[in-house]
Order: C-alpha cells, then sequence, then structure tokens
C-alpha cells in the first residue's frame, strides 16, 4: 500500500509539472502552430512530443535557462514542426543541447510493441525500478525510500538484477521475434 | 554479488561511462577475449533502448492524461476559453 503511495508522490510531482507547462507554454505553441496552418490535433503532437524532450532534457542535466520555460517549449515545438513540415528553415538544425535526444521510434516497431506489453504485464515491477533509474534519473537515496529498500546499496543490487531479467527477456523474445534486430 | 550481476555492473558502469580509463582499457581487453561477455554488453545496450521507449510510453500516457483534464473538467474551462479563442483568430 504505502509503496504505491510513494510512487504516486513522484507522479504526482510529474502531473503539477506538466500542467504548469501547459498552462504557461500550451497557447504558445497554439497560436505559432495555428499561424502555420496546422490543426488542433497537430498542436497537441507537437507540444507533447516537446515535453517529453524538455522531460528528458531535465531529467538528464538539469535546463539551464536562458529564457523562460514556455519560450524553451516553444522553440522545441517550432524545431518539431519544421521537421515534421520538412519547412527549409532555421529551426530544421537540432540545437547542440538537443543533440541526442531524438524522437524517432525506431524500425520493427511490432516485434518492439510485443516486447513493451510483454515487459508491462509481466516484469513491470523490474521496469519502474529501472525507469526510475535509467530514465527518471532520480537520486539514489529517492529511490531507495520510494521502492522501499533497506539501503542505497540494495536497490542497485535490485537494479542489476532487474536490468538482467530484462535482458534476458530482451535476449529470448528477439530471437524469436525475426525482425527485430533489422 | 554473483559473477553475472558482477558483469552487469561492469557493463553498465563501461557503457554508461562511469568507468575510469585503467578500468575501460581492462574490460575492452576482456571483451575481445570473451564473446560471450560481447555478446552480453550488445543485449544491454539493446535493453537500455528498450527501458527507454518504454518509459518514454509512460511518460506520454501521463501527459496524456494532464491533456485531458485540462480539455474536458470544468475548472479549465477558462484555459479552453483562450485556446478556442486562439484557432477562431484568423
Amino acid at each position: 500500500m504505502t509503496h504505491t503511495m510513494e510512487i504516486e508522490d513522484v507522479a504526482a510531482e510529474r502531473k503539477i509539472l506538466f500542467m504548469q507547462l501547459y498552462q504557461q507554454a500550451f497557447p504558445l505553441v497554439a497560436k505559432y502552430v495555428h499561424r502555420m496552418g496546422g490543426t488542433f490535433e497537430e498542436v497537441k503532437d507537437v507540444f507533447q512530443d516537446a515535453l517529453v524532450i524538455y522531460y528528458e532534457k531535465l531529467a538528464a542535466s538539469g535546463v539551464n535557462l536562458q529564457y523562460s520555460e514556455r519560450s524553451y517549449l516553444l522553440g522545441i515545438a517550432k524545431h518539431l514542426w519544421a521537421k515534421k513540415n520538412k519547412l527549409n528553415n532555421r529551426y530544421t538544425s537540432l540545437p547542440d543541447s538537443l543533440q541526442g535526444i531524438a524522437m524517432e521510434e525506431s524500425a520493427g516497431q511490432s516485434s518492439t510493441e510485443k516486447l513493451l506489453e510483454l515487459l508491462h504485464t509481466s516484469g513491470q515491477k523490474c521496469m519502474e525500478l529501472l525507469r526510475a533509474f535509467y530514465y527518471d534519473k532520480l537520486p539514489m537515496h529517492k529511490i531507495a525510500s520510494l521502492f522501499k529498500f533497506s539501503s542505497e546499496r540494495s536497490a542497485t543490487v535490485q537494479k542489476y538484477k532487474c536490468l538482467e531479467k530484462v535482458r534476458d527477456i530482451v535476449k529470448e523474445k528477439s530471437l524469436t521475434y525475426e525482425d527485430f534486430l533489422e | 554479488m554473483r559473477t553475472s550481476l558482477n558483469d552487469i555492473q561492469k557493463i553498465d558502469d563501461y557503457l554508461l561511462q562511469y568507468a575510469g580509463k585503467a578500468d575501460r582499457a581492462l574490460f575492452e581487453a576482456r571483451l575481445i577475449l570473451q564473446p560471450a561477455l560481447q555478446e552480453n554488453l550488445l543485449w544491454q545496450q539493446k535493453t537500455y533502448e528498450i527501458i527507454k521507449q518504454y518509459s518514454r510510453r509512460q511518460l506520454k500516457a501521463e501527459i496524456e492524461s494532464v491533456h485531458q483534464l485540462l480539455f474536458t473538467e470544468p475548472e479549465h474551462i477558462p484555459f479552453r476559453r483562450k485556446i478556442l479563442g486562439i484557432f477562431l483568430k484568423k
């Protein structure tokens, strides 16, 4: 019971963050995309992708903001819009700070799909832990307390156990899904 | 930790670049000498990619639920009006 509640704290924090970013920046992005002839759906897609990129940047190294968050998000959104529409303007080259954060989904979708679903059903606990370490990049002490480990060391050991488990599933299933390694 | 977990840690340190120069060199030598380790490294790399994609999906679902709140809950009517206003402008 308590475990679930603790995880929800971090999720609740994220929810607040996204709520704020939506309220601050969505109108700006909507104005821009609308001016460019885009629909509401397109605004939504571009904005949500921009939020993911922003979040990943935040998790990786924090964002050193010269300008406000909404300007930053607008910049990302403009870049994504330009890419999507193959516009030849100054927004098509990815700023240095965002190098390596690509939104392209890799080829071989269906086997990845199957794998992701499998991991969601039979490996959820491990995936949650691995997400906290590798994606959200939460500090060690926070992960240890969130997941109710007695120490940071035992959290780390469990991380490696989960990594091993997931790696074995990935390996096993990949050898079954022929298109996986393309 | 058992050996297999130790190797996982070593691969992790190597791939995520936490290992120092000496450790890296040593590890690279091991990779050449132990094809099984090399293979595990490749699978582990793939695993990190899967973790990222999985996590992104979860994140996207969280974002979508915030979107839904903003575009359906009565308390956010002012926000929706603002957005509608943008789209009604020529």
